[in-house]
């Protein structure tokens, strides 16, 4: 029996949680090798598992630098560090010929955004973004609904993505430094990136964005915890999103995303993480979720591009681009900058053409 | 100014002669104000240029061949016609000294909401806009949590409410008439939303598709984004969906120390899949598991007419609503957020 060659994957970083579930959905695929670092995870200020510890306790193995990562020569790297830090590991992956998947939002300003997606263009390394959201079957149907006219012109969306204070396990989601804001960078973008795969890749033309620290306001955080943004589209289309932690820490869940979207024949709305069965225990509410596993599904279009596309060859772009890539990475990205500074001048942003 | 009784004011029960309403309008809202005044025993007038007939012989009411007739015959009067003609009916009924209820918006615009406000602020005359949604069972239960304390501070807020779309074809396309879907529809939110996030400082609005030469789009949304005194924010969306959409509100109030959610197709505590049964396709939030709140509403304002205590709406709440309303169109032209504090309601263009 013939076994192809095991995929390389090396994991920068823990610092953001989703590392560990990529870790554990990787453990069950077949034909991969798994390496990990977490060089900043002793200087976290959070109590977080992390480093080498966190690798034991996921089983994966572990080196201590990201030169000895590199060294390695992994065929692909998830880059799942602070955002701040996006920016010069996916540099150096791309200066190594590594293919990478990168957790959004893809970087904190537009502008380290743009030198990510050009070094990786360079390079012809593949440049994915994590949102896994796009992969909810819920939103293939969305898709189907619109793409075959049953939804008729779609003139309006509306997202939530309403989280608990994600504080709890990472306190940097909650540092302006390596976050790059608060509510807004934290949960703009997923309901943008599921806008942008509706819209074709469409730009947004101006972004108006409300925030406020009301609530976790005993935190004593320095970034937003509240903010309602609101993007127009070149066309017409309008869409808004309530990106607030305001899932409260009392619930079962942490939290959940909701895109609805309305056209000239009807509306279709979706909610990839309300799957469930509830109940109640002594302890409170019982959430019993039975969604598809999201991050299994951007892993195997992640994989599969790696595997296709081969070693990269710099100057020539990779057989397979999978989606979302880094341009969708960018508009995006673009978004939550425009929204950010709209919230600050409390007046809407015009994005540059 | 006069001090009717109404019959169901026990202390009065024996002399009570019914209350006589004036009600100005044969329109589809006509129907549910008309059952509301018959149960509470009023004697009901109908005055419209068309449709008092079929109406009068539906609801038992009279039909007054003038306006005149109706303001001079009448204790109270209530303004049920299309938005554009409640200035002028207002202006009348203020003018013969006749206490108003008036269905949202008060008036088309600012200017002329403020003018009806002073002038019945002058005569002496009560005059209450028609915000059932104050009257709703769920809001009023939200409104009465977040006063008492229940969630702490209020931060982020959401409101939303859409059915199927009237303005096929008809006056509410007609922007000038109806004040359009923010005027009309959303306007029931702005005032939920300043009602329980508190005043507000600043508007900012989006509509899709937008209003070209005055005709509002069949198909519609509008996205409003309120900042309020104390730094709460709040996202309104109302939208006119295709034709069939069920008519559904909800809200989603985030504070400090817990949430609120509501949505009217999840928590309707009735049920029912009964094959061939046709939907009324009227546009009002009534539930068949307790009284309209149409009904309570103009049971609160007879017995604000009669002596009674305030309403919880009044008509300085009637003014804001429609002050908002027209901020949103402002800031839809400009593109810009619209500060309530530099609102000019004397100055700015009707929608």
């Amino acid at each position: 029996m013939s076994r192809k060659a095991a995929l390389k994957v090396a994991i920068a970083s823990f610092a953001h949680t989703h590392a560990a579930s990529y870790v554990s959905v990787l453990a069950r695929v077949p034909d991969v090798d798994v390496r990990a670092s977490d060089p900043h995870g002793a200087d976290a200020p959070d109590s977080a598992l992390r480093g080498a510890e966190l690798a034991e306790r996921l089983g994966v193995d572990y080196v201590d630098t990201y030169d000895e990562l590199f060294a390695w020569e992994p065929d692909a790297v998830i880059v799942a560090t602070e955002n701040s830090r996006h920016r010069a590991l996916v540099e150096r992956a791309a200066r190594e010929g590594v293919h990478v998947l990168c957790e959004k939002p893809l970087a904190t300003t537009v502008a380290d955004g743009e030198a990510m997606v050009e070094a990786c263009r360079a390079a012809g390394v593949i440049l994915m973004i994590a949102y896994p959201v796009r992969f909810a079957p819920g939103f293939a149907v969305m898709r189907d609904h619109l793409d075959s006219g049953r939804l008729g012109e779609m003139f309006a969306i509306n997202g939530t993505n309403n989280g608990k204070l994600p504080r709890e396990h990472r306190e940097w989601f909650t540092d302006r430094q390596l976050a790059g804001g608060g509510a807004l960078v934290d949960h703009v973008v997923h309901c943008a990136d599921l806008i942008d795969a509706l819209t074709g890749g469409l730009r947004a033309e101006t972004v108006n964005a409300a925030s406020n620290q009301i609530l976790h306001a005993k935190a004593g955080l320095d970034v937003e915890t509240g903010g309602l943004v609101t993007v127009r589209y070149p066309g017409g289309l309008i869409a808004t999103i309530d990106c607030s932690w305001s899932h409260p820490s009392t619930s079962a869940t942490w939290g959940g995303l909701t895109l609805q979207a309305t056209g000239t024949k009807g509306s279709v709305e979706i909610a990839p993480f309300a799957e469930h069965v509830s109940g109640l225990g002594d302890d409170g509410e019982i959430f019993l979720g039975f969604g598809t596993d999201l991050n299994a599904l951007l892993l195997a279009e992640f994989l599969d591009a790696v595997r296709t596309s081969g070693r990269p060859v710099a100057g020539q772009p990779p057989r397979v681009t999978p989606q979302p890539d880094g341009d969708v990475g960018l508009r995006t990205l673009e978004i939550m900058e425009a929204a950010l500074r709209s919230a600050e001048l409390r007046q809407p942003v015009a994005l540059e053409r | 100014m006069q001090t009717p009784t109404i019959p169901g004011n026990e202390t009065a029960a024996e002399s009570a002669r019914p209350l006589v309403v004036a009600l100005l309008g044969a329109g589809a809202i006509s129907r549910v104000h008309a059952s509301a005044w018959k149960e509470l025993g009023a004697e009901v007038l109908v005055y419209s240029a068309a449709g008092a007939q079929e109406l009068a012989e539906q609801y038992g009411l009279e039909v007054v061949d003038t306006l005149q007739e109706a303001l001079r015959r009448a204790d109270c009067v209530d303004i049920v016609t299309p938005t554009g003609t409640h200035r002028a009916l207002a202006r009348a009924a203020i003018d013969a000294g006749k206490n108003i209820v008036c269905e949202k918006p008060l008036t088309l615009s600012a200017r002329e909401s403020r003018e009806v406000y002073d002038a019945a602020r002058e005569a002496g005359v009560h005059i209450y806009p028609a915000h059932v949604v104050r009257f709703t069972a769920p809001y009023v239960a939200a409104h009465r949590a977040v006063v008492a304390g229940r969630i702490g501070k209020v931060a982020v807020a959401r409101f939303f409410r859409g059915g199927s779309s009237p303005a096929v074809g008809t006056w509410f396309q007609d922007e000038a008439a109806s004040g359009g879907i923010i005027m009309d529809l959303m306007i029931h939110d702005l005032d939920q939303a300043r009602w329980t996030c508190g005043e507000v400082e600043t508007v900012y609005a989006v509509q899709s598709p937008p209003t070209l030469d005055n005709v509002v789009p069949s198909f519609v949304s509008a996205h409003v984004t309120l900042t309020h005194v104390g730094g709460a924010i709040s996202h309104i969306r109302a939208t006119w969906g295709a034709v069939g959409t069920p008519f559904t509100t909800g809200f989603s109030i985030a504070g400090d120390a817990g949430v609120l959610h509501y949505d009217s197709t999840d928590s309707t505590g009735l049920t029912t899949s009964l094959h061939g049964a046709e939907s009324s396709g009227l546009v009002v939030p009534t539930s068949a598991l307790r009284e309209s709140p149409y009904l309570t509403e103009l049971r609160e304002f007879a017995e604000a007419f009669t002596g009674g205590p305030e309403p919880r709406v009044n008509a300085e709440d009637g003014a804001v609503a429609v002050y908002l309303a027209q901020a949103a169109y402002q800031s839809i032209i400009t593109g810009r957020v619209v500060d309530m504090n530099e609102f000019d309601h004397a100055q700015a263009a009707a929608a």
